[in-house]
């Protein structure tokens, strides 16, 4: 099957059940969106299909057939989307294993929603988990990126 | 090797050649031939690149951000011409057990000097150069300077002459006074691993990758020291993909770091691998654990308390000042099993080429990892090379080599290099746990309402349970954690450590035993408070008594364990953890609460020789009966070298101490743990997060003492204060979501 | 079985189950495993066309208002979980379209079908049912008036919910939701039959409130 990630055209010959977070990582050798729990609790593995928000490891690879994944490898050019430089500012990351999937979901509501209230915040990201407690500066730095004045740590 | 002017490069994702894939070519960690190599923690080239090895693992407490611009900064390096190697696991760098809060509190000094080595044979060199004296020369900003003449040399131009030198006896080394590196170090630093986190490009466990790489998936006894009764090893060798099926080791008991045991399914890619476990359509001999109940268990250790056990602290004579008390206070609290759940679930990849072995793995024990390789595949451990990846968080989990070894294992078994994967499952039931609790606190007050005994009972399995298999009560070392360490101005005090025997691997998890003794020292001296009708604030002093060394004669004690130190170096100082109640409570506006209508808690902690103190403030909420709306910490840990990495811990470990007492544990059922994934072990999510936190460190020259531990204890106490100030109930038990039903 | 819901005193018996005589005809249905969805024929013996219909209602009722339904029909903005309706985790919300909000659409995680490995249900087009459509706490009266009210059933007629409650693959996930979950009585061809039979007599509700 054929499926277009980060912009280029990949061809896979797997089980179309697998999920696409090993299609990802295992076959395609993209290691940036990680596996946290597979069963869609964590947010860990969230990539964009056809710019919408999908946990890939439990999202079989047929689904992605002939549409447009985008990984965390594929969120800006030069690392330099807005919210990886508000990221970077802010200092967001412990440990960086649930970033990836933080900004492909923070990436996400800006794009839908370029001012987010406090709320929108916490509902949509509400399944990205942190173990670290990296929240808050999440938080600032979605505002940050959406350039909107708030609290910062 | 070509080096960018990017500043702080990243040792472990250079892009040169073959490491697209992951791989690293071993010679790029070899000592500099032409290069200034005084000690194992700095080579200087020619061209002037100062690499700095990282000897302690990265797991987001910022020590690759921290330890190498320490030695640069007493080094006089610029960060830009700096490249962080991370060290491979071996016993000359020292201890590298990334655990107990000890980077900096246990090796500032260690590598203060090796960047001073250098420092020195730079200087001398040009002295030598310049005919004038070393005195008269300083080195700064990648430079060593003559001011007086206005000459400078690069350290690069410096490094032939140098590398002849002799090496600095470490006593004749001079360290630069603190103020000089906290000028470079607190004006804040890079977070060195930052765009990779952010680009996707770091790598973790993993994320190596070799040529014929198998994934390992196992499928463990659900009870620790179980065994395989029977599995259908060919219903798994038919899913696609799937290449062998292999049992595991049979578990002995003392744990240790060995493997749990089970059958392996190892295959070509991660999903046929998880395909074939599900396959084996496995039944086990539960073994003599099958008996574990968290509920039976907790009413043991209970009747455990309720009677006397071993005194490990005495002052006075408590039985009698209760006796002669006008009123007794006494409360018992449970604080079950907390696992470690880092978002990365443990994982290693081994490989075996002749009498060569290579380990990749995110460890905080690297040496430990190399020990446990050599031991399991019968190698010497000068045969085994450990690199350490990046860490997606470790709380103490990848200290425990245990998953290392299972990947040595397979790779010997199947002849190919093989990554263990651990599922989340996998890493939820069959962990080191936090060691489950029960704890008794009884306070005989006069007729002034003055506290004149306390009498403290803990029961809980200590650790060493793991390693020796018998262990069934708490030691002097187990309780210097939060019991010995507390100061109290009270005439009669005793503790007692009561048993509690191993039915499970119980290993730490960040702060480990404080966490326990915390909660429940820090929910009492708020129950005394509330029976007393007294602030808690002066009830938490009063307690304290006033700022003091106070010693072990005051203390009951013959000896404490003091975490490593000296009591010279860092006494038990009432007068620094007064100082962070009165600040945090300042910050929070204690005194207004009444007024604001606000609902605050407040707890206090000694641990790991820092002192944290914290407010919590509840509002009740429509929907999941209370929110936490705001929350202050303040912390002395004396000499900080990352101030904006210590703001974050503070920050995180808040969060994880609000996670641990709201939906902290793990429970057992017939020897199973009864959680699986994330729907049930629980932790915080983003709107737990307070919207307002923050975060107060204390400007201090006293010895650098821990932080990525020292955050958590208070916190689970403040919560439930917090709590009982908002509903009026006491919460005596973790998790506390369940008492509140959210 | 567990029916969170309130019954019209009428049906209360033949839709809690099993058997017991209904107060306004003295036919006794016959017993039935809390698995198992009486059949049409098994209504004949309710001479009474209104009382029959209520008596078909009540069936069907142990399919919709089975927490398994019931779940994805909140009165709220959140849906709910397990036969303990439990709140949603992780915690999701409605959102502008029934679909949930950015980043944490229904279909982010639930595909077109169960996955069983990885536990997660699944059919073609999860999302909630629109607010009017709320079922969690609503009597049994008040959701047979809200099945056939064009106003509250996305435009529906009695034909298009016969045809919706037989065939539509959301609601054929209720009897194959996956892994261990425990699925609503009988087979979606039973219980499309029922509808059907309830319409043809009439599509009598039960009468209102009667607790």
């Amino acid at each position: 099957m054929k499926i277009r990630v980060n912009g280029t055209e990949r061809t896979l010959d797997v089980d179309p059940e697998m999920p696409l977070l090993w299609a990802i990582r295992d076959v395609l050798g993209l290691t940036g969106t990680k596996y946290g729990c597979g069963e869609a609790l964590c947010g860990a593995c969230s990539v964009h299909l056809d710019g919408h928000v999908v946990r890939s490891c439990v999202t079989p690879v047929r689904r992605a057939e002939g549409k447009r994944v985008t990984t965390i490898e594929g969120l800006s050019a030069a690392g330099d989307h807005p919210l990886q430089r508000a990221w970077l500012e802010l200092r967001v990351p412990q440990c960086g294993f649930c970033q990836a999937g933080q900004l492909m979901t923070a990436a996400a509501l800006l794009e839908a929603t370029p001012a987010p209230t406090d709320d929108e915040i916490d509902a949509s990201m509400a399944g990205n988990l942190c173990r670290c407690g990296t929240y808050p500066r999440i938080r600032a730095a979605i505002k940050r990126a959406a350039g909107i004045k708030g609290d910062e740590p | 090797m070509t080096v960018t002017r990017r500043s702080f490069l990243i040792g472990l994702n250079l892009a040169v050649g073959g490491l697209a894939l992951g791989i690293y070519p071993r010679d790029a960690l070899a000592a500099e031939p032409a290069g200034l190599s005084p000690n194992v923690f700095v080579r200087i080239a020619p061209d002037g690149v100062v690499t700095i090895v990282c000897h302690r693992s990265e797991m987001g407490q910022g020590v690759r951000s921290s330890l190498p611009a320490l030695i640069a900064a007493e080094l006089g390096a610029s960060l830009d011409r700096v490249v962080v190697e991370q060290a491979l696991g071996d016993a000359k760098y020292g201890d590298q057990n990334t655990d107990g809060s000890s980077s900096v509190r246990e090796r500032i000094d260690d590598l203060r000097r090796a960047g001073a080595a250098a420092r020195q044979m730079l200087i001398t060199a040009a002295a030598k150069q310049w005919k004038v004296k070393p005195a008269t020369c300083a080195a700064a900003g990648h430079q060593v300077v003559h001011a007086a003449s206005a000459r400078a040399l690069d350290f690069g131009d410096l490094v032939a002459a140098a590398r002849k030198l002799a090496v600095p006896k470490p006593e004749s080394l001079e360290l630069r006074p603190m103020a000089e590196l906290r000028a470079v170090l607190h004006p804040t630093l890079p977070l060195l691993d930052g765009p990779a986190f952010v680009e996707g490009k770091a790598q973790f466990g993993a994320d190596v990758s070799l040529p014929g790489m198998l994934i390992a998936v196992i499928a463990r006894p659900p009870v620790v020291g179980g065994t395989v009764a029977k599995y259908d090893a060919d219903a798994a060798l038919k899913i696609p993909g799937v290449r062998h099926v292999i049992a595991m080791p049979e578990p002995v008991a003392p744990w240790l770091f060995k493997p749990w045991g089970g059958i392996a399914v190892v295959a070509e890619n991660t999903w046929a691998a998880m395909r074939g476990r599900a396959a084996l359509d496995l039944s086990w001999n539960d073994g003599d654990n099958a008996g574990y109940d968290s509920a039976a268990f907790d009413d043991e250790m209970l009747a455990s308390v309720r009677a006397p056990g071993t005194t490990r602290r005495q002052v006075g004579d408590v039985d009698a000042a209760m006796t002669a008390a006008a009123r007794i206070v006494e409360a018992e609290y449970l604080v079950p099993h907390l696992a470690h759940l880092s978002m990365e679930p443990p994982t290693a990849l081994v490989a075996i080429d002749g009498d060569q072995v290579e380990v990749w793995a995110p460890t905080q024990n690297p040496q430990g990892a190399r020990g446990e390789v050599a031991r399991t595949l019968g190698v010497a451990e000068d045969n085994v090379t450990v690199h350490v990846t990046l860490l997606g968080g470790g709380f103490g989990r990848k200290s425990k080599p245990d998953f290392v070894a299972e990947a040595a294992f397979l790779a010997r078994e199947t002849g190919a290099p093989v990554r263990v994967q651990w599922t989340r499952e996998d890493d939820v039931r069959h962990g080191y746990y936090n060691a489950v609790s029960a704890q008794r606190l009884r306070a005989g007050l006069d007729a002034d309402g003055k506290v004149t005994a306390w009498h403290h009972r803990t029961a809980f399995t200590p650790i060493g349970s793991t390693f020796d298999g018998v262990s069934d009560e708490p030691g002097d070392g187990d309780l210097q954690q939060g019991v010995l360490d507390l100061a109290l101005d009270v005439p009669n005090v005793r503790a007692e450590s009561c048993k509690a025997r191993a039915q499970v691997r119980v290993g730490w998890y960040r702060s480990v035993y404080n966490i326990f003794h915390a909660f429940s020292v820090g929910s009492f001296i708020d129950e005394l408070a509330a029976e007393r009708k007294v602030d808690p604030r002066d009830m938490w002093l009063e307690i304290i008594g006033p700022a003091r060394e106070v010693s072990l004669q005051e203390l009951g004690i013959a000896k404490l364990g003091n975490y490593g130190h000296t009591l010279d170096d860092h006494p038990v100082d009432a007068g620094r953890l007064r100082n962070v109640i009165e600040r945090v409570t300042a910050s929070a506006k204690w005194d207004e609460r009444a007024a604001s209508g606000r609902f605050l808690g407040l707890a206090a902690h000694r641990s790991f020789v820092a002192y944290t103190a914290v407010v919590i403030s509840v509002v009740a909420d429509p929907v999941r009966t209370f929110r936490i709306d705001e929350a202050w910490i303040s912390m002395d840990a004396g000499t900080i070298v990352n101030e904006e990495r210590v703001h974050s811990q503070l920050e995180g470990g808040l969060i994880m101490g609000i996670s641990n007492a709201l939906y902290g544990g793990v429970t057992m059922k017939q020897g199973r743990t009864v959680q699986s994934n994330f729907r049930d072990a629980r932790i915080a999510r983003i709107r737990d997060a307070p919207r307002r936190i923050h975060t107060d460190l204390v400007a201090s020259d006293a010895l650098a003492a821990g932080v990525g531990e020292p955050p958590v204890p208070p916190v689970g106490p403040a919560l439930a204060n917090a709590l009982f100030a908002l509903t009026g109930k006491r919460l005596r038990a973790i998790p506390l979501a369940k008492a509140l039903g959210i | 079985m567990r029916i969170e819901l309130v019954c019209g005193v009428a049906v209360a018996a033949a839709a809690c189950g099993n058997g017991a005589r209904t107060s306004t005809a003295p036919v006794e249905l016959r017993e039935v495993a809390d698995h198992e969805l009486r059949a049409v024929a098994d209504f004949d013996g309710i001479r009474d066309r209104d009382a029959r219909s209520r008596a078909l209602f009540a069936e069907a009722g142990r399919v919709l208002m089975h927490p398994r339904c019931v779940n994805c029909h909140p009165a709220g903005d959140i849906p709910h979980q397990r036969l303990a309706m439990e709140l949603h985790d992780p915690p999701v919300q409605r959102g502008p379209d029934d679909r949930g909000v950015v980043g944490m659409e229904c279909t982010g995680c639930h595909q077109d079908r169960n996955q069983e490995l990885t536990r997660v249900p699944g059919a073609p087009g999860w999302h909630l049912a629109p607010i009017e459509m709320a079922w969690v706490g609503k009597s049994a009266a008040h959701i047979c008036a809200q099945i056939q009210d064009p106003a509250r059933n996305g435009g529906k007629t009695l034909a298009e919910i016969v045809e919706h409650s037989a065939h539509d693959e959301l609601v054929a996930w209720g009897w194959a939701p996956g892994a261990d979950r425990e699925p609503v009585p009988g087979t979606q061809a039973e219980f499309g039959a029922l509808v059907a039979a309830w319409v043809a007599t009439g599509a009598a509700c039960p009468p209102p409130e009667e607790q």
